[in-house]
């Protein structure tokens, strides 16, 4: 590219007409400092290929994530249904063995914790958002980036081998608890493991070459004027959530190899003496519970990895379709930084009834009650958020309102499984398998679909069916709710979790119909989720043009040159940010809405905050 | 270094100005290369691997119901019949540790544009890790034929040999992808890569630049910091 | 404004079940009432702010939704506003820890009189030992175990040898007495789990875990697997008999002590060997 993108001159108000016009203008306020970097250089590809196959734009990659990912989760989706058939009306399926039941759980949680939800948030969305909205060309090393799409495209690949190898896919629960994950009698202890383990490992290195790019963005690509605290929280959300997979992720991969060696060599890292079909096995003087908290010390973050651009992505939807600031942006960061930084201190949480040393349970549950401030200022804001707005009551902001209900729902039961008393008696219960679907499954699934909603006019320059998205949002929120919220109630009973049949004790018993009632909802819920794949085809062949800024936003990625950008992003000049990315229903300003470009020159005569 | 001078901004002092430089515009370590900025996490990353390693290791070893071996009969080498502990591991170290004086140098030089100096430099650094590489694959080799195994050894419990071999060969790991990419590197710089402008990259539009030596070099002395750690836990516990 | 009244319905439809519902959990059979009540007042507690912020939501539905030419509220922030509400949401998760501390504390400190039991979990069954007459258990080791030693019990420990043994899955105990169920397993995980005692813990393979309780009420009570252990664990059931002083001390006179148990092995293998002759 030319030089003229190293054109840097100050910028000073431009119009005339408000120099003139207004008393509190003088010449320096819209200054921002000259450019420090020099223009990046992009490759752009020109065959097939180098566009869309192996290509370096970050906005593709980001697609490419985005589907790669929607594939697993939809292999997700059909595991989950098999699984709710067996639970509702046992015996219906024949093929069903509890084998396959085991199966079908493991691949389920995994595929839907890293490889839907991880991969979604932070390659994805992460991938699209990131150069956009902190007013980059692209990522810092779009090839390193590439790289990391296809190693993850990789990982998917052997992780769905496993389903095709002798003796199938593992099937030792997904946190692949030792000595059960590599023990012959587990289905899927030998070849199935070890594709779920490789392909783990391949997911932790494509991660972190994708990461690594995430952060330097953010850290050292910002546009002129793009300051740490004009960040949309989307971008803080991410940001955050990159860097606990930065450092959660290498827990995962040494627990990864450990647990290969010890089923390939025969070490004994995790593996005591055992007693296999009254045979001493080679084992011995290993620790089951080491794995444990190596898995945890990942597996916590990795919460906080999904829920973090969650968060963020929820508070700009929010801000933008109540038509107000979001209430309280400082206080949304710190609690991202908070809770984030807290989470690397409350894995042990999991473990209350492990038979670790009882005495850690005092300190973490007083970590984990203490996340619980944080999270909760995050809920007030968004609520306080709607106070007073104008809300747009359109597809995206009920995806919203819909994440507000089930996340919190979610959370307060979450402050029940982390006070360690009163986890004892529903841990490894329904309660557990209810709250972790609420608060990481349901509500950031409706984070991401207000997000589809909401950005897809900008991929696609076309506006997704309103009347479809209603049918969709209102089919998966009720139904999801009404599978969710009685399961709590199977945990109170006492139904521990990872049963194949629970029909042969009393109590149990009871819950014949709530099972039955749930699978239903399950079974619609799936199918709901195809009418949006039925609503994109339908919006990409005969869809509303959405045409510019269409829903009168205020961060970057809306002010880009071109609808749907092009890669490079903004044109000729990078855009020069102002404001933060709130500055919604201003008094005095003639729109409802300031974009973060526009300098302060222009609206020197609203009552707009200087941020 | 000192402190590259940023156009337009001015470092306050206190905590005041350390926020208001963190948070400033475009870029929050100012002046920082994207590659090194990128290779400091990357080590970050690294060192949460190794550190799981490790710890891993002190909780194994504080819990096997079986003896440790004891590790100054174990690593010791007989010199004329007499054994010495730890004859083989001083001079790794000491190798190692040559080599990051070699790399640092390397930088210096390259940081001059004194291409003649730096390549031996880098060659320099690469074959004291390849030499480092060759006297582990023989106390490797020493160990497994005295049947020390991953699964088991006769000095006492079985996780010494697994807990050694997995956390030496991953450190080995590290110190042979870096001798390769430090061959790489030797190859490019003679080759004028970095003359001038520097040569783009394949399938890439980016220049090459003498920085990459520097976040080379960063690398290969964060292996040799690990290795410290590394000599600490199984030589001298 | 019908959004509104269905995200009213949906939170005014939880309360209902709530109250509603009737599944809810299965009477209590232990001293552990105060995991009862901490569920219950967590419930409350966290009730209380679910249905609030809800109900908040709904409102703001009502009230601001999209009108044309209105302007929304500038209000970058309220300094005020968020710092009550920050103490107010400490304050309030001070108040849920307190408790779930204090009773913790009871769980982990097991009192001095409890008997020790021995539960021995394998892929799937279980198994279980009390003291005898010494109050002490012998030390055991997985690479002992075999036909004429189905515990592992170390020969040489002079506190095996009057063992109980409970070659069954269901162990009988004595109401209103505290017991510590020593947890060990042969080959992977599982958890030693009653609902009605509320009460569980992981056996470790490797290891020995703990915990206790005191049963309450004399009854028959089902022991689930409440740690995934493969294929089997679904069926992996056990049982607890608990009975008064009297009932219990007859069973307990019945059952076997391994120095008996060994007898009787070495009694068989004789007649074998007679047998073959």
């Amino acid at each position: 590219m030319s030089d003229d993108y190293n054109d840097n001159k100050i910028i000073q108000a431009q119009s005339s007409e408000v120099m003139g016009g207004s008393a509190g203008v003088n010449p320096d306020m819209d200054y921002v400092r000259p450019s420090e970097l020099p223009e990046q250089d992009l490759y752009h590809g020109h065959t097939f290929l180098t566009k869309w196959v192996f290509c370096q734009d970050a906005k593709v990659i980001g697609v490419q994530y985005f589907l790669t990912a929607v594939f697993t989760g939809v292999v997700g989706l059909i595991l989950s249904w098999l699984m709710r058939l067996q639970l509702g009306f046992p015996g219906l399926a024949g093929f069903m063995t509890a084998e396959h039941y085991y199966q079908f759980v493991t691949m389920h949680g995994m595929i839907m914790v890293v490889y839907f939800l991880t991969a979604l948030f932070l390659g994805g969305f992460g991938n699209y958002l990131i150069p956009l909205m902190v007013g980059a060309r692209d990522m810092v090393f779009p090839y390193v980036n590439m790289l990391s799409f296809w190693m993850f495209f990789v990982a998917v690949a052997v992780l769905m081998a496993s389903f095709f190898v002798p003796g199938g896919p593992t099937g030792s629960g997904w946190t692949l608890y030792p000595p059960q994950a590599i023990l012959e009698g587990t289905p899927g202890s030998g070849a199935g493991i070890l594709l779920m383990l490789i392909s783990l490992s391949l997911f932790v290195i494509g991660f972190t070459m994708g990461g690594l790019n995430y952060l330097i963005t953010i850290l050292q690509a910002r546009t002129r004027g793009m300051t740490l605290m004009r960040m949309p929280l989307t971008i803080w959300g991410i940001f955050t959530a990159t860097v606990l997979a930065m450092l959660a992720f290498p827990a995962l991969l040494v627990s990864s190899i450990m647990m290969t060696l010890d089923k390939v060599l025969g070490t004994s890292f995790f593996m005591p003496t055992i007693l296999k079909a009254g045979e001493v096995l080679e084992y011995g003087g290993g620790s089951p519970i080491l794995f444990q908290h190596l898995f945890w010390f990942f597996g916590h973050p990795e919460v906080y990895i999904v829920a973090l651009p969650a968060f963020g992505i929820v508070s700009d939807l929010i801000s933008v379709h109540a038509r107000k600031n979001i209430f309280g942006y400082r206080m949304m960061v710190w609690a991202i930084v908070g809770i984030g930084a807290l989470s690397f201190f409350v894995w042990a949480h999991h473990m209350y009834v492990s038979g670790m040393n009882p005495w850690f349970g005092f300190f973490f549950a007083s970590t984990t009650l203490i996340i619980a401030v944080p999270t909760a200022m995050k809920v007030y804001n968004w609520i306080l958020t709607l106070w007073r707005g104008n809300i747009r009551i359109n597809t995206v902001m009920l995806w919203c309102l819909g994440f507000i209900v089930t996340f919190v729902n979610g959370g307060i039961t979450g402050i029940f499984l982390g006070n360690v008393t009163v986890d004892v008696p529903l841990s490894d219960t329904y309660f557990v398998v209810a709250h972790f679907h609420m608060v990481m499954g349901i509500a950031p699934l409706m984070v991401i679909m207000g997000a589809v909603y909401h950005w897809f006019p900008l991929v696609s320059g076309r506006l997704l069916s309103e009347k479809l998205g209603k049918w969709h949002f209102w089919l998966t929120f009720l139904g999801a709710y009404s599978i969710y919220f009685p399961m709590h109630y199977l945990g109170f009973i006492g139904v521990p979790r990872r049963y194949f049949e629970m029909y042969d004790s009393p109590y149990m018993t009871s819950a014949v119909g709530m099972n039955e009632f749930i699978s239903l909802a399950a079974f619609i819920v799936g199918a709901a989720q195809f009418i949006l794949i039925f609503n994109v085809i339908k919006t990409l062949k005969n869809g509303k043009k959405a045409g510019k800024n269409p829903w009168q936003a205020n961060s970057l990625e809306w002010h880009t040159s071109t609808v749907p950008p092009e890669h490079g992003n903004f044109g000729d000049r990078l855009p020069v940010v102002h404001r933060w990315a709130y500055d919604y229903s201003v008094p005095g300003a003639k729109e409802d809405y300031i974009p973060q470009t526009t300098p302060p020159s222009e609206v020197a005569h609203t009552e707009v905050e200087k941020t | 270094m000192s402190d590259p001078k940023i156009d337009g901004f001015e470092l306050k002092p206190g905590f005041k100005g350390m926020a208001s430089d963190t948070g400033s515009d475009q870029t929050m370590f100012k002046g920082v290369h994207w590659g090194k900025a990128m290779m400091w996490i990357f080590l970050l990353s690294d060192t949460f691997v190794f550190s799981c390693f490790l710890i891993s290791y002190m909780k194994g070893r504080a819990s096997t119901p079986v003896d440790w071996p004891i590790p100054s009969e174990v690593f010791a080498l007989h010199v004329g019949g007499v054994p010495v502990p730890l004859l083989l591991i001083a001079i790794m170290t000491f190798v190692l540790i040559t080599s990051s004086g070699t790399m640092a140098l390397a930088v210096k030089y390259g940081y001059e544009k004194n291409k003649k100096m730096c390549g031996w430099l880098v060659l320099a650094t690469a074959i004291g890790g390849l030499t480092f590489v060759g006297m582990q694959v023989f106390e490797w080799s020493k160990l497994i034929h005295e049947g020390v195994r991953p699964w088991g050894n006769p000095f006492g419990a079985a996780q010494f040999g697994s807990f050694f071999f997995m956390i030496t060969g991953f450190h080995g790991f590290h110190v042979s992808i870096g001798v390769i990419f430090l061959f790489i590197y030797a190859y490019k710089i003679f080759a004028g890569h970095y003359d001038g402008e520097g040569k783009r990259g394949w399938f890439t539009t980016m220049r090459s630049d003498y920085v990459e030596i520097e976040i080379l070099g960063l690398y290969w002395h964060f292996v040799d910091l690990v290795w410290v750690f590394i000599f600490a836990f199984f030589y001298l516990w | 404004m019908i959004v509104g009244l269905v995200f009213l319905a949906v939170i005014v439809g939880s309360v209902l079940f709530h109250i509603f519902t009737p599944w809810y959990w299965t009477d209590i059979a232990s001293n552990w009432g105060a995991m009862d009540d901490t569920i219950t007042l967590t419930f409350w507690v966290g009730g209380g702010v679910f249905v609030a912020v809800c109900l908040f939501m709904c409102y703001c539905i009502f009230k601001f939704s999209y009108k044309e030419g209105r302007k929304a509220e500038y209000k970058p922030e309220d300094k005020k506003l968020e710092k009550i509400l920050t103490w107010a949401t400490t304050l309030g998760v001070a108040a849920l820890l307190a408790p779930g501390l204090i009773i913790w504390n009871q769980y982990v400190n097991v009192p001095k009189n409890a008997i020790h039991i021995d539960v021995m979990a394998w892929q799937w069954g279980w198994q279980y030992r009390l003291p005898g007459k010494d109050g002490k258990l012998g030390t055991t080791k997985v690479v002992n175990i075999n036909d004429e030693n189905p515990f592992g019990i170390n020969l040489d420990d002079p506190y095996g040898k009057d063992d109980i043994l409970v070659q069954s899955d269901v162990i009988n105990l004595q109401n209103n007495k505290p017991v510590k169920i020593l947890l060990r397993s042969v080959d992977v995980l599982h958890n030693w789990y009653v609902p009605q005692f509320r009460s569980k813990m992981d056996a470790v393979p490797g290891t020995v875990t703990f915990y206790w309780f005191e049963p309450n009420k004399v009854g028959e009570y089902e022991v689930l697997c409440a740690e995934y252990c493969g294929v089997g664990h679904y069926a992996m059931r056990g049982g607890v008999i608990v009975q008064d002083d009297q009932d219990y001390s007859n069973w307990e006179s019945e059952q076997e002590t391994f120095q008996e148990y060994i007898a009787k092995q070495n009694l068989l293998n004789e007649e074998k060997k007679l047998a073959k002759k």
